[in-house]
């Protein structure tokens, strides 16, 4: 029992979607058959005068559709069969002869949103809670059960487009601005508005009669399909073909069009692309709600932040922005000062995003109390360090955090380098420390890593984690070894670009080359943007502790010692007063093949990182990777990818770079000895979770 | 008054920067929590604890009318916790420690988070009373034609604004401004420039000498939108010369007048925030206390005297502690004008004055010069009004200690024809 149906006394019937043993309703076939059996009883029932649809959920009025039955039933048959039910339960429900409204509470986002695309009238109340859209293209389908048809003739094609192909949520403001909404309601007043409706009637299909003749329809497509292309580099199928069949669609009767979106659904549905972006979301579900089998967490109430630097300011001004009040710890006025400009602009552009009203944004700043000079802690549950990279500061300070603070306040240090044990040595209690890595910039990087030490108690790992989850970062659970785990993994690919740079290859055409194939950012812009300084310390760091590990070629200490730092000081791998890449002047070399070069280092590291358990799995570091740095999505990640490749293509790859440019290409053992990284049943999905649509 | 201890327990100013420089973009909300924030902080003290929040301020701002609520709940006080605004011109500062004195006596509560605030950065300038009516009725108006012939009234007169500033300043009563009002003190005790500006000038001299010893009872304060650390207080000339003051025009007589803007107290921003509690409050919290408030007074005298407000209160608080000048080990009298100091100086040693004002044979006594204000004062730290009266207590405290002294008077003149007068004590 998912759905209630009640008719009252004025005959009109509502359905109320209350999933059992549940917070959240999703569609599955279940469901979809509960609702057309619905349907049909009140097909029959004289004398009917409307139909309202509504949630009993807190914060969801329907998720979306449960994902786990695409990806659980591989059979074509099965799928289309799923694609079919939803198309004739949604055709039935808006054909009923009586007006229909969804009264939408909370997420309403694919499945959910085509369900109130099938009725004729839509209010939402104007909670914090409420979001409507189609995510679907943002994992790697497209909106299947009427959704890529609906839209387009509710609301015209470019602002359906404008939804679909990006996958953007609406509050109930702009939703009812592009007419997805008819009316805004307080929570407590949505069922009278939504009855308010239904006196409406049925609503007649509104006319886009210019703006949808054919070659008007043709201009906005191909303005869409430049948009799309310019932001995923042509990797992503999905919105590509949802846009040709939003377009398609439109000149169609409903029927054939409907059988246009299976037809994009089955094919999308099968691509490698679809299911590495299904597996990240099943992974950032699964880091929602990650637990550690033992401790407990205590409530984190108050933290403190100790170094206003940009990091610390990010974690101050983050924390804040969670409704938790942080003192913020510098030693001098005036690095607090640029702390709290850091901060300040953060949350002056969230409010000019309207994340925040001005009010809340304020509150925000206020619950960060800026302290120049030591103050009791006695208050805070959490502290984290995010002082200067030297282990002997780091000390220094522990010593002194921990006579501040309570016996039980978890003491957290945010080094992307140090060992955490060596910076708990000297303490009385060294099991309450522990690494929380955030990512810069903390206010959108999503991940976060987890540092235990070999020393962290249990308690100290779950309150870790349950305050990541409520600061709502994604953790994962790393060990407590050189560079964790992102930036062992990714250093290694920075320093090869930068030999390849010093053997005389260009700079664009190695960026290009990694862009072309799906990272976010050229390793050598992103060396410029993480400052040349930073890169030397850390690859220096990690190839001292990873013998294994070639140092940085000394081309990069010498831009560092000539003052060339990256985009900070203007100039470093491009020039950015120019707008260009600098150029060395060495003869040309043989062409070579960067992307093998750059990413099969890192894929080599990757696998090390697996054989020591750095992460726990191979979907742990993938995961990590792609939401850490962005590494192209669509692949899977750096293990996903050597999988796709094939493991001993890899090895053979590995070994002839090792034979031509140099013993650190060498593959490690575990690369070599490895069939998979995934196992084939998880490539699908390996989750237990109930996930629904929200985009990545 | 019954004898109920009352703890000043510690405090925590802004620095006091003149109006319009680097707190400008501070209201005076902001510059209250700043200071109470950091109070909370450095004391560790659990808000939750404080019965309530007593802050005053002379121009309130109109977008927090009761600015002492939405300081609280700005300085993470959580909302159970009440608040009230008080209001007694210069003392208002003053007005918040003694209105949470006169409730811990009454047993009504223990813990108390009081100070003063003020932004004269913001102080509004306002439309004349001809632009409002006109505004009144362009507001009526309905159809276009009607909205286009209010606007044909509006003069260029109708914005030149009405500066809130100069309109605190004058006493409606007497019709002077409060230079005006120190012009008098300088004709009636015959104090010349001279000894004014001397005065001013060893004002500047002490603040100078005593910017360590300040900075004990600053907090920085951070203005948003500047990305600026402020730590100091930037009204202090550390080269002020008799040359440089001795150049200077009057400022409200411009013909045989005396007061300058050099030997005026200087139109400031800043807050502060002090932290009173009762015995039980002490025991409950664990803190050690700066010191007691053993007494305090409020009298009145002639709007147009009203620089003689310390006299008068002096005299009252005499009646009901028993405290006289010579008790006092340290004195702090506010420096609204150096006029104004010096007359309160010539009016204590007056037996004339103690005569026909309080109906005595002898007069109140010294007010000597090595005691008075010895870090400086209004002169050189500047006067935001609100806050002065909780500064001139915070650093009296901090003071008291340094000198191994117990007793410090702490006195202000009010505008409008009033004086306050406080004994403290330091912590034994």
């Amino acid at each position: 029992m998912n759905i209630q149906l009640h008719i009252d006394a004025d005959h009109v019937a509502t359905l109320t979607f209350d999933r059992a043993g549940s917070t959240a309703n999703v569609f599955d076939r279940p469901t979809l058959e509960e609702l057309d059996g619905h349907l049909a009883a009140l097909e029959s029932h004289a004398g009917l005068r409307g139909v309202v649809f509504i949630s009993a959920k807190d914060k969801i009025f329907i998720a979306g559709a449960d994902l786990h039955a695409f990806v659980s039933s591989p059979d074509p048959d099965a799928l289309a069969g799923i694609i079919d039910l939803g198309h004739r339960v949604f055709t039935r429900l808006s054909r009923l002869p009586v007006p229909t409204v969804a009264a939408i509470h909370g997420a309403c986002l694919g499945g959910g949103c085509e369900l109130a695309l099938a009725c004729d009238w839509r209010v939402a109340t104007d909670g914090k809670a409420t979001k409507i859209g189609l995510p679907e293209t943002q994992l790697g389908i497209l909106p299947a059960w009427g959704g890529s048809v609906r839209l387009p003739r509710l609301i015209g094609l470019p602002a359906a487009l404008g939804l679909i192909l990006t996958g953007k949520q609406l509050a109930a403001v702009p939703a009812r601005k592009v007419g997805l909404v008819d009316d805004i309601a307080h929570p407590e007043y949505l069922a009278d508005a939504a009855r308010a409706l239904l006196a409406r009637g049925k609503r007649p299909p509104p006319s886009f009669r210019p703006l949808h003749l054919p070659l008007i329809r043709d201009l906005v497509a191909a303005k869409a399909r430049r948009d799309v292309l310019a932001k995923t580099h042509g990797h992503y199928p999905a919105p590509l073909k949802a846009l040709e069949v939003c377009t398609a669609a439109l000149g169609q009767p409903v029927d054939m069009a409907l059988a246009l979106e299976k037809a994009a659904f089955l094919e999308l549905i099968r691509t490698p692309e679809c299911a590495s972006l299904l597996n990240i979301f099943f992974q950032q579900d699964r880091a929602k709600k990650l637990s550690v089998p033992a401790g407990t967490a205590r409530p984190v109430r108050k933290v403190a932040v100790v170094g206003a630097g940009v990091m610390g300011a990010g974690i101050a001004q983050w924390t804040s922005a969670r409704g938790l009040p942080v003192v913020l710890r510098d030693v001098a006025p005036d690095a607090l000062a640029k702390g709290l400009r850091t901060i300040e602009t953060v949350y002056r552009e969230a409010a000019k995003r309207r994340v925040f009203t001005p009010a809340e944004a304020t509150a925000g700043m206020d619950r960060i109390t800026p302290a120049h000079a030591p103050v009791p802690l006695g208050d805070v549950d959490l502290v984290v360090e995010a002082a200067v990279e030297k282990l002997d500061a780091k000390r220094a300070i522990f010593a002194d955090l921990e006579r501040r603070v309570r016996a039980d306040t978890v003491l957290a240090t945010n080094t992307s380098a140090l060992s955490i044990d060596a910076i708990a040595q000297n303490l009385a209690h060294p099991g309450r420390v522990i690494g929380l890595h955030f990512f810069n910039p903390v206010h959108r990087m999503q991940l976060v890593e987890i540092v235990r030490g070999p020393r962290t108690d249990d308690d100290t790992v779950a309150t870790t984690l349950a305050f990541a989850h409520r600061l709502g970062k994604l953790p994962v659970i790393v060990k407590d070894s050189p560079g964790f785990l992102v930036n062992r993994v990714l250093l290694p690919g920075l320093v090869e670009a930068v030999r390849l740079v010093a053997a005389g290859h260009s700079v664009a055409a190695i960026d290009q080359a990694l862009l072309d194939f799906g990272l976010p950012m050229g390793p050598l812009r992103l060396a410029d943007e993480v400052g040349l300084d930073v890169a030397l310390h850390v690859a220096n760091d990690l190839a001292a502790r990873l013998p294994h590990l070639p140092g940085p070629d000394p081309l990069l200490a010498k831009m560092v010692a000539d003052g060339h730092l990256g985009k900070k000081s203007g100039r470093g791998f491009y020039d950015h007063a120019a707008h260009q890449p600098i150029n060395l002047g060495l003869p040309p070399p043989a062409p070579a093949d960067y992307v093998d070069r750059i990413v099969l280092v890192q894929v080599n590291e990757a696998a090390r990182c697996l054989a020591e358990q750095v992460a726990a799995s191979a979907d742990d570091l993938d995961f990590a990777m792609i939401l850490g740095t962005g590494w192209a999505p669509f692949r899977g990640g750096p293990l996903r990818y050597a999988d796709s490749v094939g493991l001993p293509e890899i090895v053979r790859h590995l070994e002839a770079l090792a034979a031509s440019d140099g013993a650190h290409f060498a593959p490690c053992d575990y690369l070599k000895t490895t069939s998979a990284f995934h196992s084939a049943s998880s490539r699908g999905v390996a989750s237990d979770a109930r996930s629904t649509l929200s985009p990545p | 008054m019954n004898n109920t201890p009352v703890y000043i327990v510690d405090g925590l100013r802004t620095p006091f920067c003149k109006m319009g420089t680097d707190l400008a973009a501070s209201d005076a909300v902001d510059l209250a929590r700043t200071a109470a924030a950091a109070l909370l902080a450095r004391t560790g003290l659990d808000p939750a604890l404080i019965d309530e929040i007593i802050f005053g301020c002379v121009g309130q701002p109109i977008d927090a009318v009761n600015l002492s609520r939405v300081i609280a709940l700005r300085a993470g006080v959580p909302a159970h916790v009440p608040a009230m605004t008080v209001h007694r011109n210069c003392a208002s500062g003053f007005e918040s420690l003694t209105t949470a004195a006169d409730r811990i006596a009454a047993g009504r509560g223990d813990i108390y988070l009081v100070g003063g605030t003020e932004s004269m950065s913001h102080y509004p300038l306002l439309y004349n009373d001809g632009a409002v009516k006109k505004f009144t009725h362009l507001a009526k108006a309905k159809t276009p034609l009607q909205k286009l012939a209010a606007f044909a009234r509006f003069r260029p007169r109708d914005f030149s604004p009405r500066i809130s500033l100069h309109l605190g300043l004058t006493d409606p009563v007497c019709g002077l401004n409060m230079g005006q009002t120190a012009e008098n003190l300088a004709r009636d005790f015959l104090i010349s420039r001279d000894a004014q500006d001397a005065f001013a000038l060893r004002s500047h001299q002490r603040a100078t000498a005593a910017r360590d010893r300040l900075a004990d009872e600053i907090t920085p304060a951070y203005p948003r939108g500047t990305g600026a650390a402020v730590t100091l207080d930037n009204g202090v000339r550390e080269n002020q010369t008799p040359d440089a003051l001795a150049k200077l025009r009057p400022f409200f007589d411009r013909h045989g007048g005396t007061v300058t803007a050099g030997n005026a107290s200087q139109v400031t921003d800043g807050g502060c925030a002090l932290l009173v509690m009762s015995e039980a409050g002490l025991r409950r919290t664990g803190i050690t206390p700066l010191g007691r408030l053993v007494g305090h007074a409020y009298a009145g005298c002639e709007p147009s005297r009203m620089g003689l407000g310390p006299v008068h209160a002096i005299a009252r608080a005499e009646q009901s502690t028993g405290l006289k000048l010579a008790d006092a080990e340290l004195i702090e009298l506010n420096e609204a004008f150096a006029v104004q100091v010096l007359a309160c100086q010539a009016a204590a040693r007056s037996a004339d004055y103690a005569k026909k004002h309080f109906g005595r044979e002898t007069p109140l006594g010294e007010i000597p010069d090595e005691i008075l204000n010895v870090n400086g004062g209004a002169v050189a730290l500047g006067h935001p009004v609100g806050a002065t009266g909780a500064r001139l207590v915070l650093t009296a405290l901090k003071e008291l200690p340094r000198r191994r002294a117990r007793r410090a008077l702490v006195t202000l003149c009010i505008g409008g024809g009033q004086g306050g007068a406080l004994w403290l004590e330091a912590a034994s």
